[in-house]
């Protein structure tokens, strides 16, 4: 079953209704708690979609990749060239960074695809180590100096926009993707068969190919699709926050936030990155708000790894599910190596 | 190619592992409706047969024929939609999914439609006496029923010719039963079997036609009494290096 059946099958009343009051409330969401929390809100979205995009391949797929975040990074990138050294509008570098990101995931997918566990995760950290490195030494993408996008979007897709500049603004567009990356996640991979071929192949991918799965062809798309809506989130980002700079998009960090989400909330569930985004976010972003300190977060996140790896291997999802301390550690452990291919 | 009924033939096929050779030119011809048996001691190459056969491994000589096609080195997914099933020795259920999910996964391009694809798995589990549950997660599943969902996986492939790798090791005799009555109901419907197995009682009352590996080669073949009396399968399962087996054929 889906990983959300069963929590959300445990709210009284219809579901439907707590469904309505969540699209009310993150609708009304910046006009009800203003711009600050606007700009909290917009993050935590971004960081729930990324981690979803994340789940797609780490989680659905068991390919444990370490260099997902250099799609983001990328999506940036294409988005700010294309505004920047360019001139194009937003829609342009948008569009830009959806076909970068496409190409360069599936040649990269053609050879990294056929390592398995770590050797997979070992390849795909160089490649994002090496992209960072070359963005730091290009002159298109502004080398160390990084680049800064025109201000104002003023026009959406010819369209004049109400807030321009404003967290709202973003706010709103960060809504819609994160939406549309939930949906497009719970069709392909909850709901059509395209989604037990993943999990089959992540499962035991001899048996799927024996059941007559192309699994290199159905590894490709996941990988392709998670990179691409990586990159989507990225273009967005790069023209909300104005200046990019290699060692802020292309960092390390990023991918590393975003396996975490996915492993606190519950790997390969639809609902998992949610949570795991949610809480991930928030406590960076309040530590660094109210503790004025943006690093006291790590121990506890680490903790938190900690915890979750050892005692409750499906997250926050199989927590809610009654899970945790369900089996010994050891099985814990196996059961997590075998998600990823490392034993 | 074809000489009409033979519908699994493999001419002179090998497969080496560094200097060890797994299949030294096997030749094998399997008739359409048969149900043929593979035995032989451990690391005869009966598994790596299996593999090379379905696409597994590449083999470093000779040739594959399914229903007259040649399809040697073809991809184990091609393989498969062209009606080729296959069981694993180890069973391999997909743990993470529901046991109808592990059904619905399989994938064909006869272009059934999803509610036809439906009602071929509910069918499929009701034959096997597993609908009870169709909707619990395999994981959870005893390895008894993991086997009966294996060659439930399989059959929606809508196979012609299924190979199974040891379907009765570590079941019990009751079960063991259920599952050789389903693939001669099967068998009777018209699917062609190629079975490896080591218990003999089974060999004895499933295969039509034995076939005897030993140290990678093909070295008899015949109904169960004849390979039984066959004096170099005498030897291969009394001397050499599978002394401690005792599962002598006879
Ligand atoms: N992938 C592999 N790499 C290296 N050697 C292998 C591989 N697969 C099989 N072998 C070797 O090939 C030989 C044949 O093995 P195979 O698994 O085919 O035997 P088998 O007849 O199926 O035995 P069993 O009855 O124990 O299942 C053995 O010596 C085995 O160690
Ligand atoms: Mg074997």
């Amino acid at each position: 079953m889906s990983g959300s059946a069963p929590v959300l099958d445990r709210l009284p009343g219809d579901r439907r209704y707590w469904f309505l009051a969540l699209g009310v409330l993150l609708l009304a969401w910046p006009f009800l708690f203003g711009s600050f929390w606007a700009r909290i809100g917009l993050g935590a979205l971004m960081w729930i979609g990324l981690a979803q995009s994340w789940n797609m391949i780490g989680g659905y797929a068991g390919y444990l990749d370490f260099g997902h975040g250099a799609y983001f990074g990328i999506g940036g990138f294409a988005a700010g060239i294309a505004m920047v050294q360019f001139g194009y509008p937003f829609v342009v570098g948008f569009a830009l960074a959806i076909v970068v990101a496409a190409v360069l995931a599936y040649l990269v997918a053609v050879p990294t695809l056929r390592l398995t566990g770590a050797y997979f995760a070992i390849a795909t950290w160089a490649l994002a180590e090496s992209i960072k490195q070359a963005a730091l030494i290009l002159e298109i993408t502004g080398g160390t100096f990084g680049l800064s996008l025109p201000r104002s979007p003023d026009t959406f897709i010819g369209i004049a926009v109400p807030f321009a500049i404003s967290e709202t603004f973003f706010y709103y567009v960060m809504l819609l993707l994160c939406a549309a990356t939930m949906l497009v996640t719970y069709v392909l991979f909850e709901r059509h068969e395209f989604g037990y071929r993943v999990k089959a192949l992540r499962d035991d991918q001899d048996a799927a190919e024996s059941l007559g799965i192309d699994t290199t062809r159905v590894k490709r798309q996941v990988y392709v699709l998670s990179c691409v809506v990586a990159a989507v989130f990225g273009s967005v980002y790069a023209w909300y926050i104005v200046f990019i700079h290699p060692n802020d998009i292309l960092a390390p960090i990023v991918t590393d936030r975003m396996v975490i989400m996915a492993l606190l909330g519950g790997l390969g569930t639809l609902t998992g990155p949610i949570f795991g985004g949610l809480l991930v976010f928030l406590l960076q972003r309040l530590s660094s708000v109210f503790l004025g300190s943006s690093t006291f977060y790590l121990p506890l996140i680490g903790t938190l790894i900690m915890i979750t790896v050892l005692f409750a291997p499906s997250g926050i999802i199989g927590i809610l599910r009654g899970e945790i301390g369900r089996d010994d550690v050891r099985k814990n452990l196996k059961e997590l190596g075998e998600k990823f291919d490392l034993l | 190619m074809s000489d009409g009924d033979t519908i699994l033939k493999t001419t002179d096929l090998t497969k080496r592992f560094g200097a060890l050779t797994a299949n030294d030119e096997i030749s094998l011809a399997v008739e359409r409706g048969e149900i043929r048996g593979i035995i032989g001691p451990n690391g005869s190459g009966k598994t790596t047969f299996f593999n090379t056969v379905t696409g597994f491994y590449e083999p470093d000589g000779g040739s594959v024929h399914f229903n007259g096609e040649e399809v040697t080195g073809w991809e184990p997914h091609r393989l498969a939609r062209r009606g080729l099933g296959r069981t694993f020795q180890i069973v391999s259920p997909f743990k993470n999914m529901t046991v109808r999910q592990n059904m619905l996964a399989v994938q064909t391009d006869d272009g059934r439609s999803r509610e036809e694809k439906r009602e071929r798995v509910g069918e499929i589990l009701e034959f096997l006496e597993i609908d009870h549950i169709a909707d619990n997660e395999a994981r959870g599943m005893s390895g008894g029923q993991q086997k009966l969902l294996e060659l439930g996986r399989v059959l929606m492939l809508d196979p012609e010719l299924v190979m199974l790798d040891e379907p009765a090791a570590g079941v019990n005799p009751a079960l063991e039963e259920r599952i050789m009555d389903h693939i001669h109901e099967l068998n009777d419907e018209g699917t062609t079997f190629v079975v490896i197995e080591h218990d003999m009682h089974v060999m004895k009352t499933l295969a039509d036609t034995v076939s005897v590996f030993d140290s990678g080669r093909h070295i008899a073949q015949g109904d169960f009494e004849e390979v039984s009396q066959n004096e170099d399968v005498r030897k291969a399962y009394l001397g050499g290096t599978t002394a401690e087996d005792d599962e002598v054929p006879v």
